[in-house]
Order: C-alpha cells, then sequence, then structure tokens
C-alpha cells in the first residue's frame, strides 16, 4: 500500500508542477463563469420593444395604468379573454409578444398569468410587475379602503404573477431540469477524457524512457497501475474541487455585486416605488433560475463525485491499456479514436436521455457503464421517484463493478505490454495479454 | 544467494530461455554473457520478477523469490531511464523510498553517495538538464541507494568515459569487499576479465558456458606460447623442428623479437627451450590464454554449427 501511496504522490506532484494544469485550475472556472456572466448580461437588458396585451374582460383597470410604460413596453387593452391556442395562433394577436390576463377575480385570487411568445427578460418582467401591481393598488383603495397608497402598500397583499410560454403553456416541453444533469455529465465526460488522456501520456512516457522497468524492479504492474490512476484521478478530483469553488464564489459575486437588483426582492422592490412586490425568483428567466434556485448543489456534487469516479476508473483502465501496450506513440492513436468516439456517444446518450427520458433504451443506457455515468446525471437532475431509487443504487453498482474487473483486465494488459517496444499494436495481440 | 533453476521461457511458440540453472554465490561477482537476442534481458527480468518464467523457479536466500526479496536487490537495467522533469534529489528519494528507505535514510543515503560521486551541486538540476554520463551515475546511485545485497547491471559501464568506468569498476569491487554478490550482463569482455570471478554464456536461450573466468580460458586455450628474446631470428627458427608452429611474430629491433608458436604433438615448453636456449637469449616466456573474447566468439560459434547442423 505504501508503495501505491508512493507513486501516486509522485503523480499528484507532476501534475502540480504541470503548467497546463494549474492553467486550467483557473482557466477552467473562469471560462464558466464568463459564460455565465455572458448568459445573464443578456437575459437582463435588451432594447426590444415589447408589444402587450392586457385581457381585462370586466375591465376592472379601465383601460389605464398608472404610471407610464418605458418607451420599449406597448400597451393595448381589450376586454376580452383571449386563450393560449387563439394568442399563439390568430393573426391579429401576432403583432403582440406578451399578454396579461386581469382575471375577473383578481382581487380576490390575487393571480396575474402573463403569457409570452418569447420570454422577456429580467427587466420587462420586472416593469410589468410593477405596472400592474401600481395599477391594482389605486383600484384596491379606490374602491375598498380609505387608506392612502402609502398605508395600503405596508398591509397590502401582493399578486402573484406566473409567466407562461404561450407555445408551451403546460410547461411539457421544458427540458430545464435535465441540461442541468446534462451540463454535469458532460463535465463528467470532460473529466474523464481530459485525466484519462493523463493517464494515457504518462504511462507511455514511462515506458518510452524505459524509467517503467526500474519502477517494475521494486512494485508490480498492479501496484504501479493502482498508483498511477489513484494519483491522477485525485488530481482531477482537486482540480474539480478548485472549479466548484472558483464557480462558486463567482456565483455569489454575481448575485451581491454584479446583478444584485436580478436577486434581491427588497432591491426589486425599490425600483418598485417602494412597493412590497415580491414575486416568486422561479417565474425569473430560466437560466437564473437554474443557476440559483433549481441545482440542487450537495445533490448533484456527492453523485457527480460517484460517477466520476467510477467512470474515471472505468474509462482510465482503456487509456491505461492502450499507453501500455502501444509499440509507438502514433500506434496508440488508432486504439485513442474508438475510445473518445465511445466518450462520444456517451455525450450524445445524455443528450438523447434529455428528450427521451422514459423510453427503455434510455432506462438501459443508465446502467450500461459506458453511457451511466452521462445519462444518471440527466435522470438524476429529473429526480428520482420513490421506489426507483434502486435503478439509481444498481447503476452505481454496476459502474463500479464493472470499473474494478476493468482496472483487473488492464493491469494484465499493462503486465504484459508494458516492456515490449516497437511493435504494431493488434486488437488479437490485447485480447491474448488479458488472458495472462 | 540466488539460485536459478530450470528456467525456461517461451513466447509465440519461440523459446527464448530454455531449462537454464545457475547460482550466484555471496561475495561474487558474475558475468552474464550473451549476443543481442540470447535472452539475457529476459533472464535478468525473470530475476528480478518483473517477468514470470513459463517454467522453473528462482530461489533466494533458500527461499523461493518473493517481492519482499526485491528490496534487497538493486536493478540497473540497460535502457536506462529516470523521469526527464524531477530533480536529481526529487528522483534518488522518489526511489530510494520506493525500495523500502525511509525518508531519513534515503536522505542520508543520498547524501553520501552525491558526495561520492562528486555531484553534490547538481541535486537541484532537472535530469533533462544533465549530460549522459552524469545522468549514468545518477542512475547507478538509485540503483545502490538501498544498500542491496544483490546487484544487477545490465551493461554498467555501457555509456561511461574511461574515467567514470574506471570509478564505476572500483565500486563494484568495493561492493565485492563488502561480501555483496554482483551479476553483470555485458558484451565488453575487459570488463569480465577484470572484475568477474565467473562467468555464463547464453546463446539462443540456452547456456553455453559456465565456469570461473580462469577455468573458461584455460579451457579453451590452444598450445600457443609467446616467447620473447634477443638473438638472431633465424638461429632461433633453425634451432625449432617440426614440432612447433610459428604463428605469429613481433620485432622489436634488429635482435628483438617476441614469437607466438603453437605446440605440436606431445611436446612441452621445457622441450622448446633446451631447443633454442643456446643459440638465442631469452627474456620471457608466457602461456597466452585466449581472451574472454576469444572465449565467447569460439563458444557461440561452435554452438551455432551444432545448431546449423
Amino acid at each position: 500500500m505504501n508503495k501505491i501511496i508512493l507513486i501516486a504522490k509522485r503523480e499528484i506532484a507532476e501534475r502540480f508542477q504541470n503548467r497546463s494544469f494549474k492553467w486550467l485550475m483557473v482557466i477552467g472556472p473562469l471560462a464558466v463563469l464568463g459564460m455565465i456572466y455572458l448568459f445573464l448580461s443578456t437575459t437582463t437588458s435588451t432594447n426590444k420593444e415589447w408589444k402587450v396585451l392586457l385581457m381585462d374582460q370586466e375591465e376592472i383597470f379601465n383601460a389605464k395604468l398608472t404610471a407610464n410604460p418605458p418607451k420599449n413596453l406597448n400597451f393595448d387593452f381589450i376586454n376580452a379573454f383571449v386563450d393560449y391556442e387563439e394568442f399563439a395562433h390568430e393573426e391579429r394577436y401576432q403583432n403582440y409578444d406578451l399578454s396579461v390576463w386581469i382575471n375577473e377575480k383578481i382581487v380576490s385570487n390575487k393571480k396575474v398569468i402573463v403569457s409570452y411568445r418569447e420570454r422577456p427578460p429580467e427587466s420587462i418582467q420586472r416593469q410589468i410587475i410593477y405596472l400592474v401591481e401600481r395599477r391594482m393598488e389605486e383600484i384596491m383603495v379606490d374602491q375598498f379602503t380609505d387608506l392612502s397608497i402609502e398605508k395600503f402598500r405596508e398591509i397590502k397583499q401582493s399578486l402573484n404573477f406566473t409567466f407562461t410560454d404561450v407555445y408551451d403553456p403546460k410547461n411539457e416541453k421544458s427540458t430545464t431540469e435535465s441540461w442541468v444533469g446534462f451540463s454535469f455529465g458532460a463535465l463528467i465526460i470532460l473529466f474523464v477524457f481530459m485525466f484519462g488522456m493523463t493517464i494515457l501520456r504518462s504511462v507511455s512516457r514511462e515506458k518510452s524512457n524505459r524509467i517503467v522497468e526500474v519502477l517494475l524492479s521494486s512494485v508490480n504492474a498492479r501496484q504501479l497501475l493502482t498508483g498511477k490512476v489513484l494519483g491522477v484521478g485525485f488530481s482531477a478530483l482537486v482540480q474539480f474541487a478548485v472549479w466548484t469553488i472558483i464557480v462558486g464564489t463567482g456565483l455569489y459575486l454575481f448575485r451581491q455585486s454584479l446583478f444584485p437588483d436580478m436577486f434581491s426582492a427588497s432591491l426589486v422592490a425599490d425600483e418598485v416605488a417602494n412597493a412590497d412586490i415580491s414575486y416568486d425568483l422561479a417565474n425569473q428567466s430560466p437560466f437564473v433560475e437554474l443557476i440559483y434556485s433549481q441545482i440542487q448543489y450537495m445533490n448533484m456534487l456527492v453523485f457527480f463525485s460517484l460517477f466520476f469516479i467510477g467512470g474515471y476508473i472505468f474509462y482510465g483502465s482503456f487509456f491505461a491499456m492502450i499507453g501500455a501496450s502501444m509499440g509507438s506513440e502514433s500506434d496508440g492513436q488508432q486504439f485513442i479514436i474508438p475510445l473518445t468516439l465511445l466518450l462520444f456517444i456517451s455525450v450524445l446518450s445524455g443528450y438523447y436521455v434529455v428528450y427521451y427520458p422514459s423510453t427503455t433504451l434510455s432506462t438501459w443506457l443508465g446502467f450500461i457503464p459506458f453511457t451511466s455515468p452521462m445519462v444518471m446525471m440527466v435522470e438524476l437532475s429529473n429526480g428520482f421517484q420513490e421506489g426507483s431509487v434502486w435503478k439509481l443504487i444498481l447503476s452505481i453498482s454496476i459502474l463500479f463493478v464493472s470499473a474494478f474487473f476493468m482496472m483487473i483486465i488492464a493491469g494484465r494488459i499493462y503486465k504484459n505490454g508494458i516492456l515490449r517496444f516497437n511493435h504494431r499494436l493488434k486488437l488479437r495481440m490485447l485480447i491474448k495479454w488479458t488472458k495472462k | 544467494m540466488i539460485s536459478v533453476e530450470n528456467i525456461s521461457k517461451y513466447f509465440n511458440r519461440q523459446t527464448i530461455l530454455h531449462d537454464i540453472s545457475f547460482s550466484l554465490q555471496k561475495g561474487e561477482i558474475l558475468g552474464l554473457l550473451g549476443p543481442n537476442g540470447a535472452g539475457k534481458t529476459t533472464l535478468i527480468r525473470i530475476i528480478n520478477q518483473i517477468t514470470s518464467a513459463d517454467k522453473g523457479f528462482v530461489s533466494y536466500g533458500g527461499d523461493l523469490m518473493k517481492e519482499k526479496h526485491l528490496l534487497n536487490i538493486g536493478y540497473l537495467p540497460e535502457e536506462r531511464g529516470l523521469y526527464q522533469s524531477m530533480t536529481v534529489e526529487k528522483q534518488i528519494l522518489f526511489l530510494g523510498k520506493l525500495r523500502g528507505l525511509t525518508s531519513k535514510e534515503a536522505q542520508n543515503q543520498m547524501e553520501y553517495w552525491l558526495e561520492r560521486f562528486g555531484i553534490r551541486e547538481w541535486r537541484k538540476k532537472r535530469i533533462e538538464e544533465l549530460s549522459k554520463g552524469m545522468a549514468q551515475k545518477v542512475q547507478f546511485i538509485c540503483t545502490v541507494l538501498h544498500e542491496p545485497d544483490v546487484l544487477i547491471l545490465d551493461e554498467p559501464f555501457s555509456g561511461f568515459d574511461p574515467i567514470n568506468i574506471e570509478l564505476i569498476r572500483k565500486e563494484l569491487l568495493n561492493f565485492k569487499k563488502k561480501g555483496k554478490s554482483i551479476i553483470i550482463s555485458t558484451h565488453n569482455m575487459n570488463n569480465v576479465e577484470e572484475i568477474c570471478d565467473r562467468a555464463i554464456l547464453i546463446n539462443e536461450g540456452e547456456m553455453v558456458l559456465e565456469g570461473t573466468v580462469h577455468d573458461l580460458r584455460q579451457q579453451f586455450k590452444e598450445g600457443i606460447y609467446k616467447i620473447s628474446f634477443t638473438g638472431n631470428m633465424i638461429a632461433f627458427a633453425n634451432a625449432l623442428w617440426v614440432g612447433y608452429e610459428i604463428i605469429d611474430k613481433e620485432i622489436h629491433s634488429d635482435d628483438s623479437f617476441t614469437i607466438y608458436l603453437k605446440m605440436r604433438q606431445e611436446n612441452k615448453i621445457n622441450d622448446l627451450l633446451n631447443a633454442v636456449i643456446g643459440h638465442v637469449n631469452i627474456t620471457a616466456v608466457e602461456e597466452v590464454l585466449p581472451s574472454m573474447e576469444n572465449v565467447f566468439v569460439k563458444s557461440i560459434n561452435a554452438q551455432n554449427e551444432i545448431i546449423s547442423e
């Protein structure tokens, strides 16, 4: 065990001395943060003009708003209800980007449904909420109390806004949760590929500079391989942990300083003239919703780690096999291509499961160790219903058992191939070496 | 110390080693000789447990060789390798610890050897910054750092300049004095003659010869004598009769010669001396033993002839 630790420690030290490893540790998470920043920026500002159809059957609003809407918001009032189907497809409504339904019982149920063709950015959503709330305050004060608007605001109950896609009112097409899992799964595959290639390069370098023979006179092939896989794997986990910390800190800082208005209910309230407007964060942009309220980070990180470790050992064994058995560096390329293809298929299977989560194929893809790390992250983000957690347990078990067997096979090929040089690697040769 | 018994190894239906047996005694330097592809490296790897034998076994101190015994062996492979980006110091410490030394022991041993080889100031340099000879020294240090009882060295002198060859040779003799056993696989027959007590010769996976260096040279001698004299060359030649054949001569001056001659029939050196004394002044006489190189070439040729027949 000491020897395995020694080898693992040397691998870790080598990774940490490697410039590209250190750069990746900083640039990787910053690139992720940069992309998030870009998404957040684009979803919070727009110059587009939004045309709004305010449907007020009972003419509660009397075709007027209290405050003047901004230039990029144009309201038209009708005293009729237009259902989703009509609004989506009838020609006369095609000019409207949004519809706001003031239902006849709004005074009691406090519900406002805003339907859209294209989800409006945060600023537009806030403006609509602000304008409707202000008008509603005016109506309530006028009709039901003697209080001043300021006093009424202190005691009033806020309206409850729901933003709905007019083309998918039941939210059936929503795959937001699945994409969270897909992102995590793709990150696993990315890390598996990056660090699998690190194993391959490390093994082939030791082979080509012949230090491996010196090492093998002190440790056996299995110890050497295990130490290497553990060392590189630990470096990968440290890399991921640093990514998590940097991205986590970055997201916190975004929330606190760069986009405070987007996230803080009190700041939103300030903007709408001190009105006590609170609205559900979940009704904001799907991306904001995704980042700040939907992802169950603890859950995802725990299973990310489990599936990464399993997937890394499973695929890493293949990379180690190729590194140990290739006669020359170019010789190994022929086997790296199909392996990369397998990883690509794994990503595609995740994509498939995002759109077809309930098919038999999706279920099987969740159990096959080549695809399970990707697929199960998608499944996890969708949530497992009670009674189907066994699928998750079975998938992890299959992955780890497969990884264990792959390590044994990789150990055999490593032992037989590591001291062979200048040969042409053939599949037949690999199969033969697994039997010895 | 080490006993190799009936070792055979096959690869792709080809015999790499066939029924090889020998033993290495305590305090002995054993030369493992053989042409390229004879199976020497495979045999060394089997002894080091890097490769397994298909038949036979290796024992260490009477016990079947196991992983724990490897801590008592220092192995220097022919194709030497070091981690190019690691510093000399880190490399030595890593390999020392891998061979069972504690950090402190490895550190102390490293200080001793860096000092002894005069490369102390190179400790912080990366291997890729060193000359080939310097890297060879580091490799040698890594091999002996854990003070093994047995050293197995594959071509230990290759890549060294004459000064460093002498340095390594002296170190090996020091190890021998301390009672350590050494196996040297080499093509350099001068080294074998100079430092090996015993040699075994492998060809085509078979053990062709085994014996002390002296015995092997005796075994292959051809009855050639070297006589140095002053006087008249014609007088010397006339004094000989058909029982001797001159095979070579060295002319040092008009009256100083060295003659190489071969005995014929049952003639002895005394008969020769009786024949020439009185005709010339003999200054030196010695029997010419074949060099280990000759032994090597003759044995290989003889075995190849047998195989081809």
